[in-house]
């Protein structure tokens, strides 16, 4: 089974490096990009259960003091 | 006195933490990674470095360790643990510290000697020097304090807060937070005081390359 994990910084939290993208993004198209945040993906191979994989995504691969996480199911 | 210098792999300034141990007197040993226990040691020290490459957060992996469950256990019946730098992010990784680490707000790695304002707290290795203001060096891209509102709170009223970026006169102003730190936060404690968790790094300032480092290992003396 295929799970895709999104690791986001939670919405208070300032994300220097989305900021500094869009700056670039900025003056390379000269408009208003609007906001970028940056986060991480994770592709997931796994005979294990869902229940796993929120566990791993949650334990492992985000911090809840500055991230959300997602397990999608492609 | 005896001290245990773990070693994660990506570690760099175990040495470093040793060189400050042996300007000081104080016996210390190092520790491996996978090492399930802690015996004799009155001390645990997390050194800087680059555990696991930093890989997916500075100190997400190293958590995992088998040490780590014995430094945690130290920790829980009072031994004194102290993490610089990665160390540190470790530390609030694994839960025995409030918070997290962040990258840089200018996004740069920032190498330099600061300041220091040493704040009240129950911190066991900052006693008797509250008030003083110490220089010691920094290196990091990611030491940018970060908690919640609740959790700064906490830290306040508990005395938590131990060490805060300033000026060399001890004045803790916007200018002097290189990292984008909460409050200028350098370095925090546990409740109890016995787990301290700091960015500069105190080893680098004893011996021959300064003394402000020496009044945290001084501590270790008393």
């Amino acid at each position: 089974m295929k799970y895709i994990v999104i690791v986001k910084p939670k919405k208070a939290i300032l994300d220097p490096q989305g900021q500094a993208i869009k700056k670039v993004a900025q003056n390379y198209f000269k408009k208003d990009i609007g906001d970028i945040r940056v986060g991480k993906y994770f592709e997931i191979e796994t005979q294990e259960s869902q229940e796993i994989v929120e566990d791993l995504a949650k334990k492992i691969l985000s911090n809840d003091v500055i991230e959300d996480y997602e397990v999608i199911k492609p | 006195m005896r001290v245990a210098i773990i070693q994660f792999l990506g570690t760099n300034c175990d040495f470093d933490c040793k060189y400050a141990c042996d300007c000081m007197g104080i016996e210390s040993e190092f520790v491996w990674h996978d090492e399930g226990e802690l015996k004799n040691f009155d001390c645990v020290i997390l050194p800087g470095g680059f555990s696991y490459g930093d890989y997916l957060r500075s100190g997400a992996l190293a958590k995992f360790s088998s040490i780590m469950n014995a430094v945690k256990s130290f920790a829980k019946y009072g031994g004194y643990v102290l993490g610089i730098c990665n160390g540190f992010q470790i530390l609030t990784e694994s839960g025995l510290l409030t918070g997290t680490l962040l990258k840089n707000t200018n996004l740069k790695f920032i190498h330099k000697d600061v300041y220091l304002k040493v704040e009240n707290s129950v911190c066991g290795f900052a006693q008797d020097i509250e008030k003083k203001v110490l220089k010691m060096p920094i290196a990091h891209g990611e030491g940018n304090y970060f908690c919640s509102v609740d959790q700064l709170k906490y830290l306040e009223d508990n005395n938590m807060i131990v060490l805060r970026y300033s000026s060399k006169d001890g004045s803790v102003e916007d200018e002097f937070n290189l990292n984008g730190s909460l409050g200028n936060i350098a370095g925090i404690c546990n409740e109890k005081g016995n787990v301290f968790g700091l960015m500069p790094h105190p080893e680098r300032a004893v011996g021959d390359l300064g003394h402000d480092g020496e009044e945290i290992w001084k501590s270790l003396l008393k």
